[in-house]
């Protein structure tokens, strides 16, 4: 096993409304490893966007355990420079693409994290340079942001995470409110960290076909862990799926169909390739047999 | 009731000017009266802008829009009369609420079209129960309720003052599975409980697959396609060459296909490939 | 919607584009001061020739530069008047029941008229024009910057500026889009009289203002889990550097201030 980055144990976490405590986590326990690529599943106001602002330190945890990148964000004596240190670790794309660009060129947004941290000039320049070569938007250096597609704002804002060259990047709801070409964009940026740089990436969705991606996916319902596993293991019981809201692959759900119609198929596939190839072995075995 | 229509209809944005673009390029369609209609493209494929051109907000560079006929610019005082007439919820509308309570920013439209209380009152309760909003919710202020709570409500604002045509930008842009079908199926409801006809502009070919009757789609300003769900499907094909992603069962229709295996055109429901299949496997 | 020019800069490959933003600054003030060294025809004729020199250079088309005059015309119309006709003098040319215009007035108002001019194309062509909105927010905090030692909240200035310019064209789309929604709604910009008007921006403006509320929450937000913390200890990825054409630039301005000086002790005719 990698090295834990994320530690969080019987975690709550609540707001308050109408002075009254509602809790939005009920005890969450988890560990992720340095490495992993995440995908967090939940309908909106499952608590999963809660998680994720609790792990770079927006918000505060009320009882558990939570260390993320050695910082230990439950402790009474926190203070404002472990958050600041925490912050270079683990960065976050927001879901709203207009809403986190600060500059009015894309450059010197890119910039805009390494000169809060106070890295020299000239190391500014080579790291905003790479990040964009990074995320394939050289092009658009000079470029005002409000010019750019949704997709493109998203990619600027993960390249400003980039030149601060953290270890975990967190997605809340980044692709939320992209057109398919976006997110699409999107993905395969954080997909390409994770594979080439070995960021730990965690991405927040509803979107199923997004969370079917990763290497593991962990559901959470109601402020509650309700499955952690491989997208195949979440997805073998698609009820528990419906269930909390959400949706079930096609190719799932047709297989799951033909199964309970007495239809002997092995297997959980979760793309149309996995699923036709199944059907293809199924089909040739009966021709067979 | 409405039939609305588009005759050689171009739009030129920034005309004469360096930044000249031609969102539509001689565009004419038939919209079916009655139908839920579905337009799909991808960004910039003109559909953001063949909406606002439908209820008047925009002008028609070139050609014609006709509602029942008539060309919605004959008298351009007269425009504010077509939008009652044709309904227009934009990408977002939740950032359109403004009253003090949800019940007034649901009256705000049926007020200005100078309707009494009674019937105000009427149409308000009406459209609630169209968008699936809980009646208790009417006289919280619109900061207090959800991101799709205040959707719903928004939404629920254009159905009262139920329009003939009820065109809708994304509705369901951002919401969970959950949420978007609780909007997807009030819209389809208030189209058939009015007989209104309903245009729906998504992204996502999987909801048209599942709501809409008859579908458009746009690429480059132009229509690409168009026709009924199941003429539209059978040219999957079409549809994947220009980029836009078909429903996952449709995918695999295609791929199973590919590989010699005889299944009928068009499937795009789940239940459709499990008739197909189920037969295969006997 | 998306093409609303920010400001008024002209992007064109000159001279005067090229130039640092803090040394236009500087320009531009020292020209100031010129148009107001002048005291007679002869000064006057070589700012004249000076404006139109710079325009020139700057490769912006003579409609856009008359174009900053425009909303001025009213002033200096006004000024001339004045001048024409109270400005008293020994050369009497016209009068008519109270009104005298001597040689003098008419000097004098040409002299302002000119002077006006030339203080709004100055600032024009060194400033907005050739200079973005942001390298000129830039080099005002870079200018400023000894004031810190007064505590003086340059750099929050700056930021401010900086975040304002970024968006003023996200808020002016939004703005648009909101008011798409509510004339769907059956609002009318248009009709009835002064106060059934400004009653019907409410609907556009409260969503306006919550919006950006919203906006301006998660910025922060965004800006913070960036590391922001205000200016200490920032650096900058562009240290901006003076070139030699930049040291030219300003000798020529001095020379032309020189000039002026000088032409005021042999100038004839009127004097201010």
């Amino acid at each position: 096993m990698a090295e834990i980055l994320i530690h969080a144990k019987e975690l709550w976490c609540s707001y308050e409304e109408d002075d009254r405590r509602v809790p939005v986590l009920r005890g969450i326990s988890l560990d992720i490893a340095r490495g992993e690529y995440v995908a967090i599943l939940g309908h909106n106001g499952s608590g999963k966007s809660t998680f994720a602002k609790l792990l770079n330190g927006i918000l505060e945890p009320e009882a558990g355990e939570l260390v993320v990148a050695g910082t230990n964000l439950a402790s009474p004596d926190l203070t404002d420079d472990d958050i600041y240190a925490l912050r270079r670790e683990v960065g976050m794309v927001f879901q709203n693409p207009d809403n986190q660009l600060v500059a009015t060129i894309v450059e010197e947004d890119v910039a805009f994290g390494p000169e809060n941290l106070g890295v020299p000039s000239a190391e500014i320049r080579r790291r905003v340079d790479d990040a964009l070569a990074t995320v394939g938007m050289s092009d658009y250096a000079g470029h005002e942001p409000h010019r750019l597609s949704g997709g493109q704002k998203q990619r600027v804002a993960i390249a400003g995470l980039i030149a601060m060259m953290p270890s975990c990047m967190i997605f809340d709801e980044s692709t939320a409110m992209l057109d398919p070409a976006g997110r699409r964009e999107v993905i395969e940026t954080f997909e390409k960290l994770n594979r080439e740089q070995g960021i730990t990436v965690l991405t927040i969705t509803h979107y199923m076909n997004e969370a079917a991606r990763a290497d593991r996916v962990i559901v959470i319902d109601d402020g509650k862990i309700l499955a952690d596993g491989t997208p195949h293991e979440i997805f073998a019981d698609p009820g528990r799926l419906i269930a909390a809201g959400l949706d079930v692959p096609q190719c799932t759900s047709l297989i799951h169909a033909l199964r309970a119609e007495g239809v002997a198929l092995e297997g959980e596939p979760i793309t149309p390739e996995e699923c036709a190839d199944l059907l293809c072995r199924a089909l040739e075995g009966k021709k067979h047999g | 009731m409405a039939e609305l229509a588009l005759e050689n209809i171009t739009y030129v944005y920034g005309e004469r000017t360096p930044f000249e673009i031609k969102a539509l390029d001689d565009v004419s369609l038939t919209v079916r009266e009655g139908s839920v209609t579905g337009i799909i493209g991808h960004t910039g494929s003109g559909k953001s802008t063949l909406v606002q051109l439908l209820n008047g907000l925009e002008r028609p560079t070139s050609g014609r829009v006709l509602l029942d006929g008539k060309d919605i610019w004959e008298k351009p005082k007269e425009i504010k009369k077509i939008r009652f007439r044709v309904g227009l919820v934009m990408q977002y509308p939740e950032y359109q609420l403004f009253e003090e309570t949800i019940r007034a920013d649901i009256a705000f439209g049926p007020k200005n079209m100078g309707l009494s209380e009674e019937e105000i009152n009427h149409r308000v309760k009406e459209a609630t129960e169209f968008v699936g909003l809980d009646p208790i919710l009417l006289d919280k202020s619109p900061f207090d309720l959800s991101g799709g709570q205040k959707r719903r409500a928004a939404i629920a604002g254009v159905m009262a003052m139920r329009p003939e045509i009820l065109v809708l930008d994304e509705p369901a842009a951002g919401l969970d599975p959950r949420g978007r079908d609780i909007i997807l199926k009030g819209i389809r409801d208030y189209g058939k409980k009015t007989g209104s006809t309903v245009i729906i502009v998504s992204h996502s070919m999987e909801d048209m697959a599942t709501y809409c009757d008859d579908i458009i789609v746009m690429s480059h300003g132009k229509v690409y396609l168009s026709g009924t769900r199941d003429e539209v499907f059978a040219h999957a094909g079409k549809l994947t060459e220009v980029g836009l992603d078909v429903p996952q069962i449709t995918r695999l229709a295609l791929l199973l296909e590919e590989r010699g295996i005889p299944l009928p055109h068009g499937i795009y429901t789940v239940d459709a490939a499990l008739d197909a299949l189920r037969s295969l496997f006997r | 919607m998306k093409n609303i020019a920010l400001g008024q800069y002209y992007p064109a490959e000159s001279p005067i584009h090229r130039l640092d933003a803090r040394m236009k600054v500087i320009l531009a003030i020292l020209y100031i001061v010129c148009t107001f060294l002048c005291k007679n025809v002869l000064c006057f004729a070589a700012l004249a020739c000076s404006s139109i020199l710079l325009i020139l250079i700057s490769r912006i088309p003579l409609r856009t530069v008359l174009r900053a005059i425009r909303p001025i015309i009213f002033i200096m119309l006004f000024t001339a008047v004045i001048n024409l006709f109270f400005t008293k003098g020994e050369v009497l040319l016209f009068s008519w029941w109270k009104l005298q215009i001597y040689r003098e007035g008419i000097y004098s108002a040409v002299f302002m008229v000119v002077r006006i001019i030339v203080l709004i194309l100055g600032t024009s062509l060194f400033l907005t024009y050739t200079t973005t909105p942001i390298a000129l927010t830039d080099a005002i905090e870079s200018l400023l910057s000894p004031l810190r030692i007064f505590h003086a909240p340059i750099h929050e200035f700056a930021m401010m500026m900086t975040i304002a310019l970024r968006f003023i064209p996200t808020l002016s789309e939004e703005t648009s889009k909101i008011m798409n929604a509510q004339k769907a709604r059956g609002v009318d910009f248009s009709e009835g009289g002064l106060i059934r008007r400004a009653k019907s921006l409410v609907p556009i403006l409260i969503p306006l203002f919550v919006s950006s509320f919203r906006r301006a929450d998660e910025l922060a937000t965004a800006m913070e889990c960036r590391c922001y913390r205000g200016g200490k200890g920032r650096t900058k990825m562009t240290i901006p550097r003076l070139h030699v054409r930049d040291f030219v630039a300003l000798f020529l301005m001095v020379a032309f201030g020189a000039g002026i000086v000088l032409l005021n002790r042999y100038g004839y005719g009127y004097t201010m």
